[in-house]
């Protein structure tokens, strides 16, 4: 199951220094924290001048698409998915 | 000269990125490992698969079937649709890898590159070394989950070809010490070229494997199988020589698109060519090129097909000018019928630095500084803010798609 959700969201995030790297450490979505345990993929998109970053983590349970806007700080949760057939 | 091999130690290496657009999806996802995973055009049952993960691949789905027969195959199948950005920057990441080991390296496809190390031969690179600390860089640097088949050889069709060899996470090398016993282990479908019509032509010319293949003679291969100079480039790329071009200038820019409902309907169909012709022009102004021909073909519902060129004796440029020549090829159709599959494309490519002016026609600079008005917009604010009025509503409608084998625009997409 794959769902648009297209929802803000809190997000808690850890910052290495070495090497410049964000990475979401958990995720506050309808009221529940969500662990993250891996991060999948990070890459930005374009749409105009505007640069999103997107984030591609999951838990042992859930994979979301984060998507972060570096102009407004805000954070989306795009897609929610369990990793299983429709 | 028929037994003549290349001898010269092999410095082109290819590399295939395995099951691209789902390996991608695993990786970006941890959830689909491990899992039948499909990547079709749309997630509806009708929709063609695009690239299957390898888990799907051994269960026997294939690129191309459609996402109703992979359920058949495997209910537990997952579909999902592309993701263009994302693909993108793998193969931006992936170059960026390949860059640091040549400065001559060249995109074939979203999922593939040649590398050739010819420029750097005096630093006596080892090449299967090389090959081993690619893959090892891919997983690092671009995600464990990804895994790629790399090739090297003489030339680029042996390069493919060993790339091919062992999928996935194959290394192979095709030199003069085992070309022929790589022959003998390979079937002529397995050659990167040959397709179900070639391998007819060739069994009529009595090549019935690779091998035989190899030992036609050139004036065979030249005046009896292909009857054409298409022969000579055969007889070199079996033995090792380079006789393929590796880049080649774009001839035309085209965009195409498949009707969920198919329809003859003008009014439905008009803004579609309308939107076809916007991305056209854009990547057409884009490389500050002007065209001077337009093309578009036709699929029906009942299997049959049209299309038709047109050359203009005046520049196009805007999407105005580009979409009126559209519309006059669209209305020539012999026949109005459901259309479920349509493409325009523009050709006769020229630089934008001088342009004709017509004499006899209204005064065009002043549009063509608008479309670059409006462009220069597009690119501030995002794909589509300023748009023609018959393209209003029509967000979700014409998709970005990765084209396959299309990868000079990549660039402007990041």
């Amino acid at each position: 199951m794959n769902e648009r959700i297209n929802e803000k969201v809190a997000v808690i995030t850890i910052y290495q220094p070495y090497g410049g790297k964000v990475t979401p450490y958990k995720i506050r979505w309808n009221g529940r924290d969500y662990l993250i345990t891996k991060t999948g993929y990070h890459h930005k998109v374009r749409s105009g001048r505007a640069v999103y970053h997107i984030f591609h983590v999951c838990t042992d349970t859930l994979a979301f698409r984060l998507r972060h806007d570096p102009d407004t700080l805000h954070w989306i949760l795009e897609e929610v998915s369990d990793g299983n057939a429709d | 000269m028929e037994t003549l091999i290349n001898h010269d130690k092999p410095l082109l290496m290819h590399i295939d990125l395995n099951s691209c657009f789902a390996t991608i999806e695993q990786q970006a996802n941890p959830l689909l490992r491990g899992k039948p995973l499909v990547v079709a055009a749309y997630s509806t049952p009708n929709a063609f698969i695009l690239a299957p993960s390898i888990e799907a691949k051994r269960i026997g789905i294939k690129m191309g079937m459609r996402v109703r027969d992979a359920r058949l195959i495997s209910s537990q199948v997952i579909v999902r649709t592309p993701d263009p950005p994302k693909y993108r920057d793998v193969h931006l990441k992936f170059k960026k890898i390949f860059e640091s080991y040549s400065p001559d390296v060249t995109p074939k496809s979203i999922d593939e590159a040649i590398i050739d190390f010819h420029d750097v031969e005096n630093l006596k690179p080892d090449l299967v070394r090389i090959a081993r600390e690619i893959k090892s860089r891919m997983k690092t640097e671009i995600g464990e989950w990804i895994i790629c088949s790399i090739g090297i050889s003489t030339n680029m069709f042996l390069a493919k070809l060993g790339a091919s060899l062992h999928k996935p996470d194959g290394l192979d090398v095709i030199d003069h010490t085992n070309l022929i016993a790589t022959y003998k282990n390979t079937t002529l479908l397995d050659l990167c070229g040959i397709n179900v019509r070639y391998q007819v032509r060739l069994n009529m010319g009595g090549i019935h494997t690779p091998l035989d293949f190899f030992h036609a003679s050139c004036e065979h291969l030249e005046k009896r199988v292909f009857r054409s100079i298409v022969g000579r480039r055969w007889f070199e790329k079996l033995r090792g020589f380079e006789a393929d071009q590796k880049d080649f200038p774009t001839k035309s820019i085209g965009q195409q698109y498949a009707l969920k409902i198919p329809t003859d309907d003008p009014k439905a169909l008009s803004p579609l060519i309308m939107k076809l012709c916007e991305k056209m022009g854009r990547r057409l102004r884009k490389k500050g090129l002007i065209a001077h021909g337009i093309h578009m073909w036709f699929s029906y519902r009942d299997h049959t097909s049209w299309h038709r060129g047109r050359l203009m004796n005046r520049d196009l440029y805007t999407t105005m000018e580009l979409y009126r020549h559209a519309q006059l090829i669209f209305n020539s159709q012999p026949e109005m019928k459901a259309i479920t599959h349509m493409g325009v494309s523009c050709y006769e490519l020229t630089e934008n630095n001088s342009m004709q002016m017509s004499m006899f026609e209204e005064d065009t600079s002043k549009a063509r500084k608008v479309a670059d008005a409006a462009d220069e917009l597009n690119d501030k604010y995002g794909e589509f803010t300023v748009v023609p009025g018959l393209m209003i509503n029509m967000d979700n409608l014409i998709l970005d798609r990765i084209a396959f084998g299309g990868v000079r625009d990549i660039e402007q997409f990041i």
